[in-house]
């Protein structure tokens, strides 16, 4: 599907296996995390991904980055073709591309002074001078709303939301065009989520970021992203400009998702999706989500829906959207 | 209706630490009728987690001895450790991950728990497990008998946890975040589960949680928490729909289903060690007055079972 505006970031058949071995007689078959993924994300757009644990999300974040080498497919960046490298190599031409940690106070050295480690940072890709160092830090920790002594704490003398602050001045030292948030609100309160997501938006008008919005908060993704995409199992089911794809879900899984999330007016709206996703060892035949889904039919047990387009900005994966959206 | 199940009464817990005394919950009173959900809801550090330890007897080491009261069935559990009586409460963890040892049978844990509490052979025992996870619709409940944790998925392991909970015919249950670590369509069973429980075993469940959206499904009355007091409380819908605290209004205003433009609030939650005098949120409240600084507010009756702890509730904020 293409985006209203130019991609910056791109991928597809985008096929990534987890697990493969090569044995000295035969190979050991993986199992494909992300199986066959389209993605066009324009240039200063927030991408919202969302799915259950275990659909893909991740391993399709660490794929466009570069950490994880892509089995099959193709990653188009900023135009250029920049798959087919082994990590190492594919990390130097993604340095646009950054990622921010799902917990990053985990992700901080507590041993280090905060400073310390954003220094490193600006260490690695090439920026030695200490003066240099502090200008720079001092100008990022301000950008994020902190105070530039911050530098001088320790990271267990940080709240949950300084942390989040710290993680994002991280990688805006590096210049990134591109950040991919992982999860980037789980795990904080209301208040402070709302301050970390105002922050998000200040920052991407301020540095003209692009972000790739991973979460299975819906409320959190309908409220800031301009467009999401639905993985299941490692396909893309849905896609969509937010506003249709809240209004108008057409894929039972992400009518499942949408009504399954709580509503401060405790209505509940929608069929619930009853057990958990199929193991990626075991993918069933047909429609990936058939033995799920309310609206399975026969023909959804043997033929394998793709994306097709479904509206001007909306994309879907269910053989039966048209029957679905009459009733 | 009935004697309340349970009743807190101006509990107080503080600990004593290396920074000082902290005042972890202050003054804190609630109400739970026989059959009710009431949930307690706040940010971190508000004293959640201490409120259900207190009640089920494991505050930490170096806890200073609560004062006030926790009525369990109309007896104080706070002041007579009453281990039979909190052998009839029921828990159910944060973390359906964490909380059961991987290398015992899930069913052997709980057969354990019953041993301890209820009465009965072994044979009783194993026939209401099995019942149990009948009635928390676990799959196949013979053959979970026989598994392992790790043979269940997160959402069976909460389920597990349930029946744990419900093993030894508890008259209430409290839970902490039952579904912080699930998906949302995982949650939104569980929740169910947790209501329908309600209903058909007539239990009464006391239920922690920093999600307005999960507490507006489960529970029928709610109390706010700030900084170890209780900021409002009523009925959850009214409270959710009107709230008069300027706490929770700026909470609630914090929503993304509710945000006009994800303000936050400004400030952040005052240390243990550190409580403001007066009111606690008064250096963080947009109408505070001169007042806020000196006195401890009390809960003004409002009518219709609300309270809320603030003199300026009908203040607009600014």
């Amino acid at each position: 599907m293409r985006p209203p505006l130019p991609e910056i970031l791109g991928a597809s058949d985008l096929v990534v296996e987890l697990g493969g071995r090569r044995g000295l007689l035969r190979r050991r078959a993986g199992v494909r995390a992300v199986d066959g993924v389209d993605i066009s994300i324009a240039e200063g757009e927030t991408f919202g991904i969302v799915g259950e644990s275990g659909c893909g999300k991740t391993t399709l974040a660490r794929a466009l980055l570069g950490l994880q080498r892509e089995t099959a497919g193709d990653v188009r960046l900023q135009g250029r073709r920049v798959s087919g490298l082994d990590p190492r190599a594919a990390r130097h031409v993604r340095e646009a591309v950054q990622y921010v940690h799902q917990d990053p106070g985990a992700a901080l050295d507590p041993w280090w002074r905060v400073g310390a480690t954003l220094a490193e940072g600006l260490a690695i890709h090439g920026v030695t001078d200490r003066t240099d160092q502090r200008a720079r830090i001092a100008e990022i920790l301000a950008a994020v709303g902190l105070d530039a002594a911050m530098a001088e704490h320790y990271p267990h003398e940080l709240s949950g939301g300084q942390q989040r602050r710290i993680g994002l001045a991280r990688i805006l030292l590096l210049r990134p065009k591109i950040v991919i948030l992982d999860e980037p609100t789980a795990g904080l309160d209301l208040s402070v989520q709302a301050a970390v997501l105002r922050l998000l938006r200040d920052l991407r008008a301020r540095f003209g970021l692009t972000y790739v919005f991973i979460s299975h908060d819906l409320s959190v993704v309908r409220r800031v992203c301009d467009r999401v995409a639905v993985m299941y199992l490692g396909r893309i089911v849905e896609q969509g400009s937010t506003a249709t794809l809240f209004a108008e879900p057409r894929h039972p899984y992400t009518r499942a998702l949408i009504a399954a999330a709580p509503h401060l007016d405790g209505r509940e709206s929608g069929p619930s999706l009853p057990g958990d996703p199929p193991s990626l060892r075991a993918i069933p035949l047909g429609c990936r989500f058939h033995p799920r889904c309310a609206a399975a039919a026969d023909t959804c047990a043997r033929r394998e829906p793709v994306l097709e387009q479904s509206g001007a900005a909306h994309a879907v994966a269910c053989l039966r959207w048209r029957d679905l959206d009459a009733a | 209706m009935t004697a309340p199940v349970l009743q807190v009464e101006g509990l107080a817990v503080h600990l004593r630490g290396e920074s000082g005394v902290a005042r972890i919950l202050d003054d804190v009173s609630l109400t739970l009728p026989r059959g009710g959900t009431l949930g307690v809801v706040g940010e971190s550090g508000c004293g959640k987690s201490t409120l259900l330890r207190a009640i089920l007897g494991i505050l930490p080491r170096g806890a200073e001895t609560p004062t006030g009261a926790i009525l369990f069935e109309g007896r104080d559990i706070l002041s007579d450790h009453a281990e039979s009586a909190r052998g009839r409460i029921g828990f159910v963890p944060q973390d359906p991950y964490l909380s059961l040892n991987p290398v015992f049978r899930a069913g052997d844990q709980i057969l354990e728990i019953m041993r301890r509490h209820a009465p009965g052979s072994r044979r009783d025992h194993r026939d209401r497990l099995v019942e149990l996870f009948r009635a928390v619709q676990l799959p196949d409940p013979e053959a979970a008998l026989r598994k392992y944790p790790h043979q269940f998925s997160g959402g069976q392991r909460q389920r597990l946890l349930i029946a744990a909970a419900l093993a030894c015919d508890p008259a209430l249950v409290v839970a902490d975040e039952p579904t912080t670590a699930l998906d949302v369509t995982t949650q939104r069973e569980i929740l169910a589960l947790l209501r329908s429980l309600v209903t058909e075993r007539g239990l009464s469940l006391l239920f922690v949680t920093h999600d307005f959206g999960v507490l507006a499904s489960v529970c029928t009355e709610v109390a706010v928490l700030y900084a170890g007091r209780v900021a409002e409380a009523g009925p959850t819908r009214a409270v959710l729909d009107a709230p008069r605290h300027p706490y929770t209004r700026l909470l609630l205003a914090c929503h993304p289903d509710r945000a006009t433009d994800l303000a936050g609030i400004p400030g952040t939650v005052p240390a243990a060690t550190a409580q403001p005098p007066g009111c606690r949120f008064h250096p963080r409240c947009p109408v505070v007055h001169s007042g806020c600084a000196v006195e401890v507010p009390t809960m003004v009756a409002l009518g219709a079972g609300r309270a809320v702890a603030c003199p300026w509730h009908e203040a607009a904020l600014a």
